[in-house]
């Protein structure tokens, strides 16, 4: 889904990864060098420490003048670890603390040079070794290689690094977590117009507002200012356009209605030709004037129309106007139907339907009003009349759309009703009804289906 | 029958007026909506006939303010704009019947008649009490099953009395109601008529169709054979 909420947590949360990360990265590798350096510095006291306390005699044999002065040489797996090997290889002095340990052999790559290694234990322990390979000066000036090395086991370093990690992560976390946290505080805070202008919107929809608020930030009002312009002025457009028509309407039909009143006079058969005429004009200007009296009244900020209210209305008009043959209309209507648009369009289509199926029935009339889905519109008219022949159905529902091939007199109610439906994306179907009769049934999808 | 047309087209309405007038009602003109609205509420009127686009005032507004003032006279509304949500306003405000412009008078003519029968409380238009038998579609009268022949006058009496068969009506209101307001009113054109009908209605008097209320009036005394 496209929410700007969203949108702005998910990469400020990219962002903070990123950048904490990259710290997270900088500050290890910062802490492990500078601990590195520190144990190197001390391993090379330790050498120091066990050449001072080596000796070679003239003969050529290594012996240590008195005990290694680091109390951890002496105890057994202290971590701490001497060697010294001579140019065979094999090892001709062990701290104490090596009891049982077996040292690996350094082989060193330069005489009189510092080297450091990493190594393991068998049992896998990690080590960092400093080796020095001396020549010996005897007393007869021969010379007698030696190699001295000192281990310490990085067990604890790689402990200490391991429990800084863990602080460091924990810190960020909890860091990275407040700040998401704020962010989406102030996030809400700053998209609260927002949801504002949806909620009056939604307001304006169900006709409990006519126009959005004023107090918006600055960066706002502009939009909530147009907006106002705009439903005022598709308002006034829908209301000035059913005005043109209405005023069309009176002022075409009246003068309509004079004539024939004036051509009844003659009672000749040019008398039948002139109404004639007027009979056509009247359908053009009732199907004229209708067609796009849906188009002016489907816009989106529309509320929906009291289905119930208006159907009883109707009903009983048409009671009164049909009280004389007074048939039996049977109405149930669903509460979960809705028709958003404009009222006098869903009159239209009930009205022509129920007024049709009273005029055809014999006696019983059936409206049944129920959702297309979860809202939406299906209006359906039934009644006991003579029905429309499967053959004439489709005819009667294209009448009315090329007006010169009708023929006089034929209602053009139905494709009123069925070009109302599809302005607002349904249609109309006929069939026969259970009642015996025609049964003509409107359905209007939900907005946005 | 006095009825009271509400309508602005100067040409529509005068001619139906006329034509009102050639079947035998008595008719008033109102051309705008504030004139029609003091007609409606003030004059006697056994129907009016209102159109709903009118200025000043809607057609709407003066049949809600025709009922609210207690008027139960039928009101037949013409539109214009044939939408549904018009017919069905105006029928909810308290309008009868509807018809559509353009019309064809017989349109009217049927409307009107049926609608001031209904008032009258009779569901036919053929009108039965005992042996006289009014047929208002073809303004025909029959005693017995005998057709009688009535000048229109002496139909529009009998035709007044019976719609309201069992009311008593005044000599003023018959007067009133059968003329338009200009005609010379002369009660004892009544009596006369009144005389002529129960002659030709009843010639061995033994029906006694038209009963004389002194002082009060007359009322169509023959009980109606079907219910109201």
């Amino acid at each position: 889904m496209y929410s700007l909420n969203a949108r702005l947590l998910i990469s400020v949360s990219l962002l903070l990864l990123l950048f904490f990360g990259a710290t997270i990265i900088v500050l290890d590798t910062a802490f492990r060098t500078a601990g590195e350096r520190a144990r190197e510095d001390i391993l090379d006291g330790h050498l120091m420490s066990l050449f001072a306390v080596a000796d070679v005699t003239p003969g050529g044999s290594l012996e240590m003048r008195r005990e290694l002065p680091e109390p951890r040489f002496s105890a057994l797996g202290s971590g701490l670890y001497a060697a010294i090997r001579n140019d065979g290889g094999d090892s001709v002095f062990e701290s104490r603390s090596a009891l049982g340990i077996d040292l690996p052999a350094i082989a060193p790559t330069a005489v009189g040079r510092e080297q450091f290694d990493r190594l393991e234990l068998q049992d896998g322990t990690p080590l960092l070794a400093m080796t020095l390979a001396v020549n010996w000066e005897l007393g007869d000036g021969r010379l007698k290689p030696f190699v001295f090395s000192v281990y310490e086991s990085l067990d604890g370093f790689n402990a200490q690094v391991a429990s800084f990690r863990q602080q460091l992560f924990g810190w960020f976390a909890a860091l990275a977590f407040i700040m998401l946290v704020s962010i989406s505080i102030l996030l809400r805070g700053l998209l609260r117009p927002l949801r504002q202008i949806e909620t009056e919107i939604g307001e304006i929809e169900e006709g409990r507002r006519t126009s959005l608020s004023k107090d918006f930030p600055n960066e706002l009002t502009g939009v909530a200012r147009n907006m106002n312009l705009l439903i005022d002025s598709e308002r006034a457009r829908s209301d000035r356009y059913r005005k043109t028509l209405d005023n069309l309407a009176h002022s075409l039909k009246t003068p309509l209605a004079a004539m024939r009143s004036l051509s009844g006079d003659a009672g000749s058969a040019d008398a039948d030709r002139f109404n004639e005429q007027i009979d056509r004009m009247d359908e053009i200007v009732r199907y004229q004037l209708r067609k796009p009296g849906s188009v002016a009244g489907k816009h989106l900020l529309l509320a929906p129309v009291p289905i119930r209210e208006e159907t009883e209305r109707l009903v009983n008009g048409l009671g009164k106007v049909y009280r004389d043959k007074a048939p039996d209309i049977d109405v149930s209507i669903d509460g979960r139907a809705s028709f958003r648009g404009d009222t006098g369009d869903f009159l239209e289509m009930a009205g022509n339907l129920v007024d049709n199926a009273c005029k055809w029935c014999r006696h019983k009339v059936r409206v049944t009003i129920k959702p297309a889905g979860e809202s939406g519109l299906i209006l359906t008219v039934a009644d006991d009349g003579p029905g429309v022949p499967p053959e004439a159905r489709e005819a009667l529902l294209e009448r009315g759309m090329r007006l010169d091939e009708k023929t006089p007199g034929h209602g053009i109610g139905l494709a009123i009703v069925r070009d109302i439906a599809e302005s607002y994306g349904g249609h109309l179907a006929i069939q026969g009804s259970d009642l015996g009769g025609a049964q003509f049934t409107i359905t209007i999808p939900p907005p946005g289906a | 029958m006095r009825l009271l047309i509400i309508e602005d087209d100067d040409t529509l309405r005068e001619t139906l007026a006329k034509q009102l007038a050639g079947e035998g009602f008595a008719v008033e003109q109102a051309a705008d909506g504030r004139e029609g609205q003091y007609q409606a509420l003030e004059y006697p009127v056994d129907l009016a006939i209102i159109d709903l686009g009118l200025p000043e005032i809607s057609g709407t507004d003066i049949i809600r303010a025709a009922r609210d003032a207690g008027k139960t006279y039928p009101i037949l509304i013409l539109t214009a704009r044939d939408r549904w949500q018009d017919k069905v306003d105006g029928l909810s405000a308290g309008a009868d019947d509807y018809v559509v412009k353009p019309f064809h008078f017989e349109e009217v003519n049927a409307r009107v008649s049926a609608l001031l029968r209904r008032s009258g409380g009779w569901a036919s238009s053929v009108l039965n009490a005992g042996p006289v038998s009014l047929d208002m579609s073809r303004q025909d009268l029959k005693v017995n099953g005998e057709s009688v022949e009535l000048t229109s006058f002496e139909y529009k009496i009998i035709e007044y009395l019976m719609v309201r068969a069992g009311e008593v009506i005044s000599k003023t209101e018959l007067t009133e109601r059968l003329y338009d307001q200009d005609f010379e009113r002369d009660s004892n054109v009544i009596e006369v008529f009144i005389g002529r009908l129960r002659k030709k209605l009843d010639p061995e008097n033994t029906l006694k169709p038209i009963e004389t209320l002194r002082g009060r009036g007359y009322r169509f005394a023959l009980e109606r054979n079907q219910a109201a």
